[in-house]
């Protein structure tokens, strides 16, 4: 197969000549004891042998070029084209037509062989393709894979495939073969995405294989540049996805010269391509599906939070005046404490809101620091209005190590789980915030005596927007709380977790990281 | 808190407001006339800063985002003459920018929302501090704890309390400054003095010491409190308001 390539490359006559030669040199000095039908004999295997290896050209040069050897040095007289003897004239004759025939079947055969072995491999490449196909899930993987096989297989000199962007340009996601992608191989593979046209090479068998490939469109293409390959667009029914581009090895006549076999590659690599990008869309159209869920969920959610304080304020300010002058100083003051709770519960809806989307978005990241416990204990104390604070109960032991936090968050964390436990417990009950080593964990709690948080929702309590259905209470809030929790002790490698207590109550503990924890 | 002298801060002291959301300037004009502080308001940076000239005010407050130049930069200039307190005003707990401004001469800040309560706290510890000076402050009280600052004495619930000279200078620094933040850098030159070479490390042992031993027990501070990336706050009387 190689050396038939080869072959029929530019070695075809030369080949044909030596091999030849080489006979005659060896049988000339036999010439006075060999009988020319002898002579005749010798040289048919050697045609033959010449036919196999060179095909049917090369066989049918060898046969003319044997018979007019023997002619003219072993059939006396020698050294002339003249034949003395009829019995030599038909032994000739009959050699000729032997050598003729012979070689162009054997030649024939040959090529079948040839022809059968290279669409054997291109089947097996085919169904190496197909079963990438299903397989394979990067573009990038799959490209290279193909360029990849069109230059082992295909017998390429160098292979590449572009895909179309947004924006209707070609752009190499890989490549194959000698050479980098010259400007020129990008503008065409530009060119072909925009005219939907293939520029392919004349390449078929009755066209000499030469030197310079020539193509059909590249003339149309792009003045004063000719094409060098084959580049395929890679069709869908949807459009065009890309172009598989490939160039023939220096001088040889390519497998791929039909382009039959780059078009069943091409037809793999479109396949492939349209997959990936309808998975994209739909892997997007899916996330765009669930972030619009949330958002609807967060929009609802939100503009109740944000308006019932609202619409509280404006029905109390607008009564207050609407009394006018006549309402008293006593009336005034209790109307404006209820603003001001309002005003906070508002306050705290926007800040859950904020506090969420920088946590997801990556906004706030933990700035850890050294800290005890206590300092975080300290600021979260300050922060519960004062009519709650002597439900509070504060304990934690002396020696407790420090730990490495960002404090703002931990204190939002402790925060939230003692606001939580202050609405969710009556309020003749205290809630207990305590915290102590556990191995290479610290453990942080807030303890309160409410009705506890039931089994099949103590996952379910850290979900966005999850309100207890058992618990009874209306408590408002935007329901971000626990999972700003959540989302900020993951931040912090942490966990959290929700436990019962006896005889009724919940525990919300927070365990932290101690490893790595200087002193 | 309470300190030895008479209730100074309801005098009327003029304060500048620069801000430039007009609600925010009405609401806190509203408020600091009604306790009989002069109010002067400027919507801008540039005009802040002429008001400041035109009519030295006693206490500055600032908002950081402002829309010709930056609060930062208002904070900066003013501090190349002006000595009475700056209070910050900005959006977001563990702000950059307000730390940035502490860093720049602000002397304090507030996180808005807040409460008029907060703000009336805070301008006048800020107002006490100026107008009374420090010599006149002999002795400070804060829940259980009793500071004498002449005999240099404190004793919590009754009890005396042995404290350190670094302890006490740290505690008396800190409550002089009662309500107001106190960034590790100046403690740390009030205390050590500017040449002593130290960090904010060993100040925090200080003041993890000085909590063991002026602190109610259960190890959650009440009277100092730390505040993360900046320093620690006292916390007076007044500032359990909430």
């Amino acid at each position: 197969m190689r050396l038939s390539r080869f072959l029929n490359a530019f070695w075809g006559i030369p080949f044909v000549i030596v091999a030849l030669g080489a006979a005659t040199a060896v049988m000339l000095p036999f010439r006075s004891v060999l009988h020319p039908a002898q002579v005749m004999l010798l040289f048919v295997p050697i045609v033959l042998w010449i036919a196999r290896a060179g095909g049917v050209r090369s066989s049918i040069t060898a046969g003319t070029l044997a018979f007019l050897l023997v002619d003219f040095l072993f059939v006396p007289p020698y050294y002339q084209v003249v034949v003395s003897s009829p019995v030599d004239w038909v032994t000739m004759i009959v050699f000729l037509g032997v050598a003729l025939v012979a070689g162009i079947q054997t030649g024939r055969m040959k090529e079948r062989e040839n022809a059968a072995v290279q669409r054997q491999r291109e089947i097996a490449l085919l169904n190496r393709l197909s079963s990438r196909l299903v397989s394979e899930k990067s573009v990038e993987a799959m490209a290279s894979f193909i360029v990849h096989e069109v230059v082992a297989v295909l017998g390429a000199g160098r292979s590449a495939i572009f895909v179309r962007t947004e924006a209707g340009t070609a752009t190499l996601v890989a490549e194959a073969g000698d050479g980098p992608a010259g400007l020129t191989e990008r503008a065409l593979a530009d060119w072909v995405l925009r005219n939907d046209k293939a520029i392919a090479l004349i390449a078929s068998d009755d066209v000499p294989p030469d030197l310079r490939p020539v193509s059909i469109d590249a003339a149309d293409a792009i003045s004063g540049v000719v094409a060098d390959g084959a580049y395929v667009p890679l069709q869908t029914s949807d459009g065009l996805e890309g172009v598989l581009y490939a160039r023939p090895l220096v001088g040889s006549k390519p497998a791929f010269a039909g382009t039959r076999q780059l078009l069943a590659v091409a037809n793999v690599a479109a396949a492939f391509l349209e997959r990936s990008r309808l998975g994209e869309a739909a892997a997007h159209t899916s996330a765009v599906r669930e972030s619009d869920r949330l958002k609807a969920t967060l929009v609802s959610s939100v503009s109740h939070e944000l308006k019932t304080p609202l619409a509280a304020v404006t029905a109390r300010v607008t009564g207050l005046l609407e009394e006018g002058e006549d309402c008293g100083a006593e009336r005034v003051h209790s109307e404006l404490l209820a603003v001001a709770e309002d005003l906070g519960r508002l306050d705290s809806s926007i800040r859950d809101l904020l506090d969420l989307s920088r946590l997801e978005s990556d906004a706030w990241r933990p700035r850890p620091e050294i800290y005890d416990l206590g300092e975080v204990l300290g600021t979260v104390a300050q922060r519960i209005p004062v009519g709650q604070r002597q439900r509070v109960r504060f304990g934690i032991p002396d020696d407790l190590p420090p730990v490495r936090v960002d404090f703002n968050q931990l204190a939002r964390v402790i925060s939230s789980l003692v606001d939580n436990a202050l609405t969710y417990s009556p309020e003749v009950e205290s809630v207990a915030v305590g915290a102590r080593v556990l191995g290479r964990e610290m453990l942080a709690w807030v303890e309160d005596h409410g009705p506890g948080v039931p089994d099949d929702e103590k996952q379910q309590v850290f979900e966005k927007f999850f309100r207890g259905a058992a618990s009874g209470v209306s408590p408002g809030g935007t329901g971000l709380g626990l999972a700003i929790v959540r989302e900020i002790v993951r931040h912090h490698d942490g966990r959290v977790w929700v436990e019962d207590v006896d005889p009724h109550g919940a525990r919300f503990v927070v365990s932290l990281p101690l490893e790595g924890t200087a002193q | 808190m309470t300190d030895s002298g008479p209730g100074a801060p309801e005098r009327s002291a003029r304060v500048l407001v620069i801000d430039d959301e007009e609600q925010i300037r009405r609401a806190l004009r509203s408020v600091l006339q009604a306790h009989h502080y002069m109010v002067d308001v400027a919507e801008t940076g540039g005009e802040g800063l002429e008001l400041a000239i035109d009519r030295t005010p006693d206490l500055i407050i600032l908002d950081l985002s402002l829309p010709d130049m930056s609060g930062l930069k208002v904070a900066e200039e003013l501090r190349t003459w002006y000595v009475g307190p700056i209070v910050v005003l900005s959006v977001r707990d563990g702000d950059a920018d307000k730390i940035a401004a502490l860093d720049l001469g602000a002397d304090d800040y507030l996180t808005k929302p807040f409460s008029a309560g907060e703000l009336l706290a805070r301008i006048r510890a800020h107002l006490r501090r100026t107008v009374s000076g420090e010599a006149s402050i002999r002795e400070i009280r804060a829940g259980e704890l009793v500071i004498d600052l002449a005999r240099r004495q404190v004793t919590v619930s009754g009890e005396p309390a042995h404290l350190t000279r670094t302890e006490f200078d740290i505690l008396a620094l800190l409550a002089r400054n009662a309500d107001r933040v106190v960034t590790s850098r100046m403690m740390l030159e009030q205390v050590w003095g500017p040449d002593y070479i130290s960090d904010t490390q060993t100040l925090r042992v200080h003041v993890s010491h000085l909590r063991h031993k002026i602190e109610p027990a259960g190890g959650v501070p009440r009277y100092i409190l730390t505040e993360p990336g900046v320093g620690f706050r006292f916390v007076g009387d007044e500032g359990t308001a909430s």
